[in-house]
């Protein structure tokens, strides 16, 4: 099994001058990418990293993060990158959280995710793990090496990070943006002297491309190999829609965790759009719905664990399965089925957020008396974080007060997109939140 | 048309400090696309991506300028 780095190494010496990374106005070739990696990975073995350390970093959307991150495995060193809205005390937290905890050589990476548990911690993820979603990912979405794939999402996550595999590892072509928000530069990247081109998208983002952008997207529409989306669900009409503009283009819908890594994909542009359906497990992974109607992944993509929490992974995975939050089933045809979530987690465009810690925040705000975090539909967003409070003996206190006081508290991503404030919030008979009465909100 | 823009924008983005000279690099994705559709429906004005450029979007006035200018040529 090759890594990574030895795939860049081989590129290296086969197409020297071929882009491997482009972002804004800069390129790196393959040759330049290696020998930054080196380069790093030298100035990273004089402060200290070694095999089995862990390196913490910040996350950002430039060529910085692949050499960085590759320049860690090189050195035997454990990739931790985070959040750049990550508070300051957090990141110290999470610094003495997997300080020399994780030498099993089972690790590669720690990704920080709210995930399956409803409760933030570092995902351990094997160098085998990626090697084993990466092929999944060539096998099924057909990755190449004349291809240029567009990360517009946060490297520090699953859906964008697992994209950097099956791009050098074929030999083509990454192209890092900051995020979706300048279109015209989103757009303009299909002017670039490619021939095929693909991206992942959220299905937030869909949306917002079929809202504002369908001109756009129809004119690049002949340059479209495919689109992956996956992470939250996607409405039937966007698939559609998506569809009908993009009649030529491959149009993928995958199910994947950071936990359980890229299991399923199902083409709907070819076998139709059905919501919900994510179909038949890849090569290195297998699924299966148990007893409670929960979905149960195992294979090679799956996590080796907690970091530092050995309760917790035995919770979610026993036997070498993981045991998801997802509901589901699979149909006649082997194909999975996605029906909902058994836990209170809301799902954010792929963003996991838990109730409780938003709480848990927004109870420390001098002005709020009570709250609670329930999920609601935004016009774009689909689900997003919607705050229920009553203000301490009547004074108005104004959402954009409350957001305010959450930045820097809890990640961006985190803190609700709609507020209301209420007279009472219910609760049980015991005390505790009444969720179930928010249900249908 | 400031203030009525101020409310919208300030219910639609709580996060987001509208006040700030440099808005378009406070907004993520859904900040910008949000804007684009609020103020579409509000004006009767067609915003698509092409106008979500860092220059109409720097600040609230920049962002009132551009709403007038469609506001003006649909006129």
């Amino acid at each position: 099994m090759l890594t990574l780095e030895e795939h860049i190494e081989h590129f290296a010496k086969l197409t020297p001058n071929k882009a491997a990374v482009i972002w804004g106005n800069e390129t790196l070739s393959y040759s330049s990418l290696w020998k930054r990696i080196q380069e790093k990975a030298n100035l990273l073995k004089g402060e200290g990293l070694s095999e089995g350390k862990s390196h913490v970093f910040i996350s950002k959307q430039n060529a910085d993060f692949i050499v960085t991150y590759c320049a860690t495995h090189h050195c035997g060193g454990i990739c931790v990158p985070l959040e750049s809205s990550t508070p300051k005390e957090r990141q110290q937290q999470i610094r003495e959280e997997v300080n020399g905890k994780c030498l099993n050589g089972e690790c590669s990476d720690i990704l920080y995710t709210t995930g399956t548990t409803g409760k933030a911690k570092g995902v351990m993820i094997s160098a085998k793990a990626w090697n084993a979603n990466a092929e999944n990912l060539i096998d099924r979405l057909g990755f190449t090496h004349d291809l240029l794939f567009i990360v517009c999402g946060p490297l520090n996550h699953l859906g964008s990070l697992s994209k950097i595999y099956p791009t050098l590892m074929t030999g083509g072509t990454l192209y890092i943006m900051e995020s979706l928000k300048d279109l015209n530069a989103f757009f303009s990247v299909f002017e670039l002297p490619f021939t095929k081109f693909a991206t992942f998208l959220v299905p937030s983002s869909i949306r917002m491309l079929l809202q504002i952008a369908s001109k756009n997207l129809a004119a690049v529409a002949s340059k479209i190999d495919f689109i992956e989306t996956g992470a939250a669900a996607i409405s039937q009409s966007d698939m559609e829609s998506l569809c009908k503009i993009l009649p030529h283009s491959r149009l993928f819908n995958t199910y994947a965790s950071t936990e359980t890594g890229i299991i399923c994909s199902y083409e709907f542009s070819k076998y139709g759009c059905e919501p919900g359906l994510l179909g038949k497990p890849m090569k290195h992974s297998s699924v299966r719905i148990n007893e409670e109607g929960r979905v149960v992944c195992s294979g090679q993509t799956i996590m080796t664990g907690y970091v530092g929490a050995p309760e917790l992974t035995a919770q979610v995975l026993r036997g070498g399965e993981i045991y998801t939050s997802d509901i589901g089933n699979i149909d006649e045809n082997g194909m999975l089925h996605l029906l909902g979530r058994q836990d209170d987690v809301i799902n954010v465009g792929g963003y996991k957020v838990n109730p409780s810690e938003v709480e848990e925040a927004v109870s420390s705000f001098p002005l709020v008396a009570d709250c609670i975090c329930i999920p609601s539909q935004h016009i774009l967003l689909g689900t997003v974080p919607k705050l229920l409070y009553v203000s301490k003996q009547d004074k108005e206190v104004k959402p954009k007060d409350i957001a305010d006081f959450l930045k820097g508290r809890i990640e961006n991503y985190k803190i609700p997109l709609l507020y209301e404030s209420v007279d009472a919030i219910k609760h049980t008979y015991n005390g505790k939140l009444d969720r179930k009465a928010y249900q249908k909100n | 048309m400031k203030e009525r823009i101020i409310e919208l924008l300030t219910n639609a983005l709580p996060m987001v400090n509208l006040e700030s000279d440099f808005l378009f690099s406070e907004l993520d994705s859904l900040g910008v696309t949000t804007i684009l559709m609020l103020l579409s429906e509000e004006y009767g004005i067609t915003l698509e991506a092409k106008d979500a450029t860092p220059k109409n979007l720097k600040t609230i006035d920049s962002i009132i300028r551009m709403v007038e200018e469609k506001l003006g040529r649909n006129a």
